[in-house]
């Protein structure tokens, strides 16, 4: 026992009992001014940390099911544009084919009248020509029988009735 | 060689002219009554007998060190704590964060390993105050003209009594004064050797309080005594030569004693911590 109570192994009561003092002093004013504060404020940040965390998680999610219902809908609308496009052009096709068709056919049919009035207005020509040429005969027998006609009279007829008929012509 | 190692000899035992080796480092790592100044004074008129008959209770250079410690311990943490408090989303001063940083150490490495999740809060302060309370005990000597106040028996055994005393208070609390002392032995050993089992557990409840008082001292007081050695070869070569060698040597030590200071501060917290929580429950 000798060592401990001289040089460097010396228990000191008196030091330890200041010791014991000292720690305990600051133990008891550490608690009330710092610890437990501290450690309060500490615990209520790592609740609030937790708490932020798990709400991000759940906006994560929520998220992440808005974007694939978002997606979803961007391509069903994407195929429906396409359909309604592919619709649009085949009618537009349909459209376009039916009115040429109508347009040919009423070209074809407005030619048809025209080559119909013209051959009638030719036919109806031909046979008023034809009963001038009938009347022109008659009057020019009737000339000729009427009169004795010189040479030269009857060329001069022949000739009037000729200019006649191409005129009509 | 001989005669360098006979040399060093007579320079450590001889009392002479000159203070020996031994004197001085007698003189850097043990305490003294201050005789001195105004706690001089208080020592001489109020202090000077011992309270019950064996606490000389007069103020020590290492009591002086230990308010000392105590003083750093409030002036660091009481206005940390407001800072941590008025902080909601945490502060971003790095003087706060590296006090915080500290903190947490203490509560996830120290105290909730030890802990049942309930008791941790409670737990918290003391193992906070202990722990930096040896940590700037131990800080406190690495600065020149102050001392380690942990580096004095007295001192680690007044810490470790508390702990010895936490174990045995905590036990009592939680496991019924008769269940604590009757728990100490294990369960499912055979009858015949409870009464051998008995006393040596008793033993082994003391000599844990007991290795934390020696490991945190002897820590503390052998890198005081290279540093002491290592500044002492200048004196006893005469040589600027050795100088430049035992400065560099000493501050090598001095850093290590840095790591030392956290690396005990820490063990004899957690070595607290681990006693106490498993007192809480018969093993």
């Amino acid at each position: 026992m000798e060592v401990l109570k001289e040089g460097l192994l010396k228990v000191d009561p008196g030091l330890l009992l200041w010791t014991v003092i000292t720690f305990l002093v600051l133990l008891l004013i550490l608690w009330k001014a710092a610890w437990k504060p501290i450690v309060e404020a500490l615990d209520a940040r790592a609740e609030k940390v937790r708490g932020d965390i798990e709400s991000a998680e759940k906006n994560r999610l929520e998220t992440e099911r808005l974007l694939a219902q978002h997606r979803d809908m961007m391509g069903k609308s994407k195929e429906e544009a396409t359909q309604i496009i592919a619709e649009g052009r085949s009618d537009a096709e349909a459209l376009k084919n039916k009115m040429l068709e109508q347009a040919n056919g009423e070209a074809k049919d407005v030619i048809e009248r025209a080559k119909r009035e013209i051959s009638m207005a030719k036919d109806k020509a031909l046979s008023e020509l034809k009963s001038e040429v009938v009347a022109l005969s008659t009057e020019i027998a009737s000339k000729v029988i009427g009169k004795n006609l010189n040479p030269d009279d009857q060329k001069a007829f022949i000739e009037e009735a000729l200019t006649k008929i191409r005129t009509v012509q | 060689m001989i005669h360098l190692l006979h040399s060093i000899n007579s320079f450590i035992t001889s009392g002479g002219e000159e203070e020996s080796m031994y004197d001085i480092v007698m003189h850097h790592l043990t305490d003294h009554t201050i005789t001195t100044g105004f706690i001089g004074n208080i020592n001489e008129q109020y202090l000077n007998t011992k309270l019950f008959g064996i606490f000389d209770m007069r103020i020590t250079r290492w009591v002086v060190m230990l308010w000392v410690a105590a003083l750093v311990c409030l002036i660091i943490f009481v206005p940390i704590a407001r800072k941590i408090k008025n902080a909601r989303y945490g502060s971003s001063s790095k003087w706060v964060n590296l006090w915080e940083v500290l903190i947490s150490f203490v509560h996830d490495e120290i105290v909730e390993p030890n802990f049942d999740h309930h008791y941790v809060k409670k737990a918290m302060p003391y193992f906070l105050s202990i722990f930096f309370f040896v940590l700037f005990c131990n800080l406190v000597g690495l600065i020149p003209g102050l001392s380690t106040p942990t580096g004095n028996l007295g001192v680690t055994a007044g810490l470790a009594i508390l702990t010895l005393l936490g174990m045995i208070g905590v036990g009592m609390i939680k496991q019924g004064p008769v269940g604590y002392w009757a728990g100490l032995v294990p369960h499912g050993v055979p009858a015949f050797v409870i009464p051998l089992m008995f006393p040596i557990e008793i033993i082994g409840l003391f000599i844990k309080p007991f290795a934390l008082t020696v490991r945190l001292f002897a820590n503390m007081t052998a890198g005081h005594v290279v540093i002491i050695i290592f500044i002492y070869l200048v004196m006893m070569f005469q040589s600027y030569w050795v100088g430049i060698g035992s400065v560099a040597g000493s501050l090598m030590i001095y850093l290590l004693e840095l790591l030392v200071a956290f690396i005990q501060a820490y063990i004899f917290a957690t070595l607290s911590a681990m006693f106490i929580g498993s007192s809480m429950h018969a093993h």
